[in-house]
């Protein structure tokens, strides 16, 4: 969606010495070289990847949580509003500007400190790339469950501003699951260490709480996660289908049964033919849709829990079933799935992508009602899932050169996320709110509720200098509001 | 629900009036969420300190609270929706545990409760924060809340988190519900993920818990009790024997769950999963006669007679040295604070509780630190 700056929180009265001073200030913190407020700078940070743009006042790009610390003081004493970012992957226009703000970029701070190879634990910098962590962890028997399809570019500690999903969150749950404790700096840049290795901490969970906020709860300086045993078997099988239908209604089968596999995704028709294009991985391309089950385990559960999803596939009129026999088949079954988006963006200059979840047993009357909707607007409607959790991301692409392209395009994916909740289901499964999808928060949620978060949100921050205009929308705090 | 408000507040006008100075509780069993709230917004304005009260068995955790009005879930007793092909069910605060777990039991579906429910309810539970043995594999309760419907102090009815398996849609309140101990309001409506249970089961004596866990491919729990250690596993029957076999044990069908510390004090180390042996010992030495420790969780749960303040400060002062907690859950006053030092993120804590409970009711000072 495009999100006009003005619809964003304005900068009440604050002057642009102001800012120049606030700019000094930082430029003697942390050098000339970590601040950046050239609009030719400004201009590489204007956007994350979701379609929003917007633009900070400078860019600071510190490097350990004393000068995280130390840039947010010197923020709030300005008054001026602070948004974290990570790589800017975040697809909900979270990790942009708002109008005379400090970008605290976090890239830089991509230390892994500690493994505790006993404890499955390890204390990382909110820099550190996702499959940098993993790679890291290969030869200990160990890995970083979450592994979003940006996983090449994604930070630890954007993972967790987002909650973060990915294939394998189905059985192992998303980021939220994966972190244990953080260290983070308050809006008026106070440190302080949330959770942590041991179980249930005393006290409330808030922890639990800045997971998933987008930034505008607290940052995270420093991340305990929880690492996970590497199984001793893994089946991974591609099976393919004639229609959407006779896949969607398999997955349904599959958790119905109980099974709850390590990974269960699916890609429909036009979605296979865009990414073989692309890669090459050998997908059935004739196929109107392929499913990407994986089972880990023991070998005798997974055998047993691979023969289930074979008997179910086949009884939904499974046309092929792939079984890898090897790493390497297994690395090849994965490729395509995780290049779908860079095939994507080499078939069409623009797409929006949508992020619905649905309870599974509703999967199969949204998924037809999303294409049906697609129809109606006459757009190109590539559709990849999580199938198992009912995350689907149905994606358009689209040419925004097209005059009016852009808000039809909006408007049809708005009616998609409407079936989704009129189905029981909700706006976000991964990819967050943002900017993108604050406005429609109101429809899963009622003016109580969304009072209630930004009571949360006032405990943490009570001047609303992170990230503001995010996530919650305008107006969201109601009543009994403390006069100070 | 005005008229429920103005004739609830009334009572509890008298009941301020005439038992100032009086040890009675006025006990209210709400049906519905909204007459929680009207009832919590009644309190409010006449700031009548309130409990909560499931099943009573947790009672015991937390500083003392000293309540007038008690809002029981007794009303609050049905299972509103199962969903088994979806393996979710919402259901009502005051059903107890055990009572779920053996309806959805019936398609094998389990919300891995704790095993030993000795009548505890579901907003009991999950208020208090409590997970099963079985943790080790499905991880803790807080994982598997997707959403919740809580009365707040200020008497109204929020719903927070989603009700689907997955979602980064707004913060995390069901996370922030679990563990507040009804300082926050009345937890009167949670969704559940719930998961399978394993085609089969076993247990297994072992001599040795940490290796066998180390050794085990996810098992359900690995125990180290007063009575013996044991590995607990679920999955096709092959794979349990062979399981328990490669560890030396012989294994049993079913799971054979340790009878509960039942003693008027219990002291719960709560320590990284690394430290589990030391908090044992630790346990051992403040007198413990029965104890169950959790290896891979780092949990050690220990029935004591008495405390002594000394060795008990030098045990506390160990386990917040790990980066734990030595928690003391009493029926009666052990004589010391059951928390410990309060977390370092305690203004925060504090600033959470007065947004969902401004004037103070509920549950006041039971959480650490007071708050
Ligand atoms: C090709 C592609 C594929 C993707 N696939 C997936 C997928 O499979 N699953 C998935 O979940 N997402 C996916 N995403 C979305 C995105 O990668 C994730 O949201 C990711 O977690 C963002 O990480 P980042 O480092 O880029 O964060 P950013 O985009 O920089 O920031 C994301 C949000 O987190 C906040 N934030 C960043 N750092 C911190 C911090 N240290 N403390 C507090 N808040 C912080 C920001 O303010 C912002 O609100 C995909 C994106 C792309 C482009």
């Amino acid at each position: 969606m495009t999100e006009s700056p003005d619809t964003l929180p304005s900068l009440r009265g604050r002057s642009l010495a102001g800012h120049m001073d606030v700019v000094a200030q930082l430029a003697e913190l942390l050098g000339p070289d970590r601040v950046r407020a050239h609009p030719l700078d400004l201009l590489i940070y204007a956007k994350d990847s979701g379609v929003s743009s917007g633009e900070a006042a400078v860019v600071a790009l510190p490097e350990s949580t004393g000068e995280v610390a130390e840039v947010m003081r010197i923020a709030a004493a300005a008054g001026m509003p602070m948004v974290a970012r990570g790589a800017g992957t975040g697809l909900a226009g979270g990790a942009i500007g708002v109008p005379g703000s400090v970008l605290i970029v976090l890239t830089r701070m991509n230390e892994i400190f500690e493994i505790d190879e006993v404890g499955a634990t390890a204390w990382v910098g909110p820099g550190v790339i996702n499959l940098e962590l993993s790679n890291v962890l290969e030869n200990r028997g160990l890995h970083f469950a979450p592994d979003p399809a940006s996983q090449q570019s994604a930070t630890v500690g954007g993972n967790v501003g987002t909650n973060a999903g990915g294939p394998h969150c189905l059985a192992e749950g998303s980021t939220i699951a994966h972190v244990l404790g953080m260290e983070v700096v308050t809006a008026d840049g106070e440190v302080v260490t949330l959770g942590g290795a041991a179980p249930d901490p005393p006290g409330y969970d808030l922890r639990g709480l800045v997971v998933g906020s987008e930034g505008t709860l607290a940052i995270a300086t420093r991340i305990l996660v929880r690492l996970t045993r590497n199984p001793p078997d893994t089946v991974t099988m591609l099976i393919a289908f004639t229609g959407i239908t006779d896949a969607t209604r398999t997955v349904s089968e599959i958790i119905s049964s109980g099974l709850v596999p390590a990974a269960l995704e699916m890609l429909d028709g036009p979605m296979i033919e865009a990414v073989e294009n692309f890669v090459h991985a050998g997908l059935p391309v004739e196929a109107g849709a392929v499913l990407l089950a994986e089972v880990v385990g023991h070998p005798d559960c997974t055998a047993a829990e691979a023969s289930l999803i074979r008997e179910i596939s086949a009884r939904n009129d499974a046309t092929e079933i792939r079984t890898a026999s090897n790493e390497a088949e297994r690395v090849l079954l994965w490729k395509g799935r995780k290049a779908a988006f860079g095939a994507i963006a080499q078939s069409a200059p623009d797409y929006y992508l949508n992020d619905t979840v649905v309870p599974r047993t509703r999967f199969v009357d949204v998924v037809d009602e999303t294409y049906a909707i697609a129809d109606r607007y006459g757009l190109r409607l590539l559709n990849i899932f999580h199938a198992g959790d009912g995350n689907f991301h149905p994606l358009v692409s689209y040419d925004a050169s097209e005059p009016g392209m852009t808000e039809k395009v909006i408007e049809a994916s708005h009616e998609m996320a409407q079936a989704a909740i009129a189905a029981g289901g909700t706006l976000s499964g991964e990819h967050g709110i943002g900017v993108e999808k604050r406005d429609l928060m109101s429809q899963v949620f009622s003016p109580d509720d969304l009072d209630a978060q930004a009571r949360i949100r006032e405990a943490f921050d009570p001047l609303g200098l992170l990230n503001p205009g995010k996530v919650l929308p305008e107006g969201s705090r109601r009543f009994d509001r403390p006069t100070t | 629900m005005t008229t429920l408000r103005s004739v609830t507040r009334q009572l509890f006008e008298r009941l301020r009036d005439e038992t100032a100075d009086v040890d009675a509780d006025f006990v209210v069993a709400p049906t519905s969420l909204d007459e929680t709230a009207a009832v919590l917004a009644a309190a409010a304005e006449v700031e009548i300190p309130t409990t909560f009260l499931g099943g009573g068995t947790h009672v015991g955790y937390g500083n003392a609270v000293a309540a007038d009005l008690v809002v029981t879930s007794a009303g609050l007793n049905r299972i509103i929706d199962w969903r088994p092909d979806d393996l979710t069910v919402i259901v009502q605060a005051g059903v107890p545990i055990d009572t779920l777990e053996a309806e959805i039991a019936s398609r094998n579906q389990t919300a891995v409760f704790p095993e030993i429910a000795s009548g505890a309810t579901v907003g009991g539970v999950v208020a208090a924060g409590l997970s099963g043995f079985r943790r080790l594999r499905y991880g803790p309760i807080r994982d598997r809340i997707l959403q919740v419907r809580i009365a707040t102090g200020y008497g109204k009815v929020i719903t927070g988190g989603s009700p689907v398996v997955k979602s980064s849609t707004g913060y995390g309140v069901p996370r922030l519900a679990t563990g507040s101990f009804g300082t926050l309001g009345m937890i009167g409506e949670v969704m559940l993920k719930l998961w399978s249970r394993p085609m089969a089961t076993a247990t297994g004596e072992v001599s040795n818990a940490s290796e066998a866990y180390a050794e085990t491919y996810r098992p359900l729990a690995a125990l180290e009790t007063s009575e013996g250690s044991f590995l607990y596993l679920g999955g096709p029957d092959t794979q349990i024997t062979s399981q328990a076999r490669a560890v030396g044990a012989e294994p049993e069908p079913g799971l054979a769950w340790p009878e509960p510390v039942n003693a008027a004090i219990r002291l719960e180390f709560r320590v990284p999963a690394r430290f589990i042996r030391p908090a044992i010992d630790r346990a051992k030495r403040l007198g413990a006669t029965r104890w169950i420790a959790e290896h891979g969780v780092g949990r050690v749960d220990a029935g004591v007679g008495a405390i002594d303040p000394k060795s008990f400060a030098a045990a506390r002062a160990w386990a917040e040295s790990t980066g734990g907690a030595l928690v003391v859950v009493a029926t009666g006053d052990a004589g010391v604070d059951p928390w410990g030092t309060p977390p370092v993120s305690i203004e925060i804590q504090r600033r959470i509780k007065s947004a969902f409970d401004p004037s103070g009711i509920c549950n006041p000072g039971i959480m650490p630190g007071g708050v």
